[in-house]
């Protein structure tokens, strides 16, 4: 709703919501290990410059080093995620300093003149 | 999400409406491998009323893909939505999986 009031490219809000689906089903998976039932903060941010969107729980740590997607020539299940959240993110970290649980901020600049393309993890 | 099947003419067809995301996908994948289970020989899913898919629904589709192959099954694709479509694109699932534009092209295949 955000994306569109602020007259966001449409495919840049369908990669959006995609990237934030993928992230808190692995937030779910992963930091909640299967729980549905326990709370994911999601804070979004749209200005003329970026859609942000930062994506919160106090579950595990994820393992940043290990997040990979695979490779996509290697038919298989599993390992698309991450290539989804890539796809449509120019910006994608985790926040280091957070203590417990984990902090994940996804950009998509707006203006294609940000040379610095930032993709961790 | 709504899962409906159907028999016709000995092929069993998965209409799939709505989400196939990580709340859906269990379901799927509970009716496409209990058919595996059989060893259906033609499996159709219709998804031409289908809204989005995520990661989880694609993973079900190649599990069920593989575990046709393991007895020369066929899983046959119709009525897919652009937005379905682009995912399958991107995942390049479009190279392993049986695509067609309507039910009557897939039964004719």
């Amino acid at each position: 709703m955000m994306g569109v009031q602020n007259k966001v490219d449409h495919t840049v809000i369908e990669h959006m919501e995609h990237a934030v689906d993928e992230a808190c089903s692995n937030v779910i998976k992963h930091a909640y290990e299967g729980d549905p039932g326990k709370q994911i903060g999601v804070t979004l941010r749209v200005s003329p410059e970026a859609f942000e969107v930062i994506i919160e729980d106090s579950g595990l740590k994820a393992d940043v080093a290990s997040i990979r997607g695979r490779d996509l020539d290697e038919i298989r299940p599993g390992g698309l995620g991450v290539h989804l959240i890539k796809r449509a993110c120019d910006v994608v970290e985790f926040d280091e300093k957070k203590k417990e649980g984990n902090r994940l901020r996804l950009v998509k600049y707006l203006n294609v003149k940000h040379g610095n393309k930032d993709k961790r993890p | 999400m709504e899962i409906k099947i159907k028999d016709h003419e000995g092929v069993k067809i998965i209409a799939l409406s709505g989400d196939i995301d990580m709340y859906a996908s269990p379901e799927v994948r509970k009716q496409l491998l209990r058919m595996i289970d059989q060893r259906v020989p033609v499996i159709m899913v219709d998804l031409a009323n289908v809204t989005y898919i995520g990661s989880s629904g694609i993973a079900t589709f190649v599990e069920g893909l593989k575990g046709m192959m393991s007895y020369s099954g066929r899983l046959k694709f119709f009525g897919i939505p652009t937005k379905v479509m682009e995912i399958f694109n991107f995942s390049k699932l479009d190279k392993v999986f049986d695509m067609y534009g309507s039910m009557e092209d897939a039964f004719k295949s």
